[in-house]
């Protein structure tokens, strides 16, 4: 009959190999579940760097805040293929749970500061006064009916399946080449009232004659009522001149 | 009087009428809608008239004039002849030609009255907009601006206070980095802390240059695609404007607002035959 000690000498490679076990167990499922951390390694620290500071590549993330990084990922806009691809609206590459898990990461980075993500209620939203705000601020770029339009080097995106969350992000980030909108041009309220209106004018047009020409505006609208109106001149003429 | 002679000459005095309504509205300011309804009746109208007389009064096409035979004796042409001087042919068109001449005349009328809208001369006042020296900065509410509601790389319209909606006051202005200002003449002074505000109207045909590209710092016009660079003072880069947007000298106050330092550097909007240099 060994003694005590020598039972518990041989049990210890068997405790041992249980332990390693165990230990290794969470880096396997760590693998097909990646941390924000490591996506943010992987697919963002190539172009903002590692500590969000920005590289030769890309910008830094540190001033964008949590609306900025949220705007981008849950539009699709990033994570890009390639540095050189142009930013624009896709697929989101992650799930909600994922984003928020990036943003909660991104936002521990030293120096890391900016807009919260804004909660947008267009339930209670003035919808005229969305309107007034989107004519003075928005319309000049993304056209009267919200499908977007060209500027000198790029375009400005069509704004139809921007979520309200999104189209207020925007706002007071100003993505990319697109300014922001502060206090002093859209107030917090304001905000919620360019959110509804624009969902409005993009969901469900008020398209008075019918046919809406695929919104291109008012010179396609006038090139169309022109050809109309030369054939019926042109049938009224034929009529008038039948007399011979 | 036969029918289509009844019509024709109605419809010339329809035309009259409506011509003569047309300057009655024109003079009284009242509704444009109406001075376009009126026009397009006397002018239906009298289109109308010339119809029914090709249909109805001139003879039935087409006509063959078949050259005289020879040697017609001369009883035949003289029959001929009185045929001509017969007074009924003439007399029988006087209603309608007088119906014509009273058309004609008021549509002449209509014609000539509207040279009163091109007066009276504009002045000195193109070279003026409502910004004065110590006028506090607004937006579109009505709403006084303070100078660190606009972030870096933001964009507001605004407008003197008192003149929200003001057509020649309306001015963009947009924060950037104070380093990167190459504002002529010195202007750096009066865009504080990177604030710089300039005429929000296009210097070519006047449309609203609210397109910003805040990453290159360029105003964009969306008529026709003029392009003005900011940070050297609104210069046009590209597109068929010639002259820059004029800047609106500003000045932060002691309570944060921002108050202009006078009117712009130049007259806004488009060119005008005797504008100032």
């Amino acid at each position: 009959m060994p003694g005590l000690a020598t039972r518990l000498l041989l049990a210890l490679p068997v405790v041992a190999g249980v332990v390693a076990l165990l230990a290794l167990r969470p880096t396997a499922g760590a693998e097909t579940a990646p941390t924000a951390r490591t996506i943010y390694l992987g697919d963002c620290a190539v172009c903002h760097g590692a500590d969000g500071a920005g590289t030769q590549r890309g910008p830094g993330l540190l001033a964008s805040g949590k609306a900025g990084v949220d705007f981008y990922l849950s539009t699709g806009r990033m994570p890009l293929q390639t540095p050189t691809q142009a930013v624009e609206r896709h697929a989101p590459r992650y799930g909600p749970e994922t984003i928020r898990a990036l943003i909660d990461y991104i936002a521990t980075l030293p120096g890391f500061h900016g807009p919260d993500i804004p909660v947008v209620d267009t339930a209670q939203a003035d919808v005229a006064r969305g309107g007034t705000l989107y004519r003075l601020n928005c319309a000049a770029c993304h056209a009267w009916s919200g499908r977007g339009g060209a500027l000198l080097h790029r375009e400005a995106p069509p704004l139809d399946r921007a979520t309200a969350t999104q189209i207020v992000e925007a706002i007071i980030v100003g993505p990319g080449n697109m300014p922001s909108f502060g206090p002093a041009a859209i107030n917090t309220p304001g905000q919620a009232d360019v959110a509804a209106y624009t969902h409005q004018i993009t969901r469900n047009p008020d398209d008075r004659g019918g046919f809406a020409l695929w919104h291109l505006g008012p010179l396609p609208e006038g090139a169309v009522a022109l050809f109309a109106g030369m054939l019926l001149l042109l049938v009224l003429a034929r009529a008038i001149g039948t007399r011979a | 009087m036969k029918r289509s002679e009844r019509f024709a000459a109605a419809c010339f005095l329809v035309c009259a009428a409506a011509s003569v309504g047309l300057l009655i509205v024109y003079v009284q300011h009242s509704d444009p809608q109406w001075e376009g309804i009126l026009l397009g009746l006397a002018l239906a109208a009298f289109g109308a008239a010339f119809v029914v007389i090709a249909h109805g009064l001139l003879p039935p096409g087409p006509a063959v004039n078949y050259r005289e035979p020879f040697g017609a004796d001369r009883a035949e042409a003289g029959g001929v002849e009185e045929s001509f001087e017969r007074i009924d042919v003439v007399s029988r068109r006087r209603f309608l030609v007088a119906a014509a001449g009273t058309a004609l005349v008021a549509l002449a009328g209509v014609v000539v009255f509207p040279l009163r809208s091109l007066g009276p001369r504009p002045g000195n006042s193109l070279a003026h907009t409502p910004w004065r020296r110590g006028l506090r900065v607004v937006n579109e509410s009505g709403l006084v601006v303070r100078a660190d509601e606009v972030a870096l790389g933001s964009l507001v319209t605004v407008f003197p206070e008192g003149f929200v909606g003001s057509a020649d006051g309306q001015a963009v202005l947009m924060r950037v980095e104070p380093n990167m200002l190459r504002l002529p003449d010195g202007r750096n002074a009066v865009a504080p802390k990177g604030l710089v505000a300039f005429s929000k109207v296009c210097t070519h045909a006047g449309c609203p240059v609210g397109l910003y590209e805040a990453q290159r710092h360029e105003l964009l016009c969306p008529c026709h695609q003029s392009a003005f660079e900011v940070l050297i003072g609104a210069e046009p880069r590209s597109g068929p404007a010639a002259r820059a947007l004029p800047q609106l000298p500003l000045e932060i106050a002691s309570d944060g607002t921002l108050v202009a330092l006078g009117d712009f550097t130049g007259p806004v909007g488009p060119a005008y035959w005797n504008m100032p240099q």
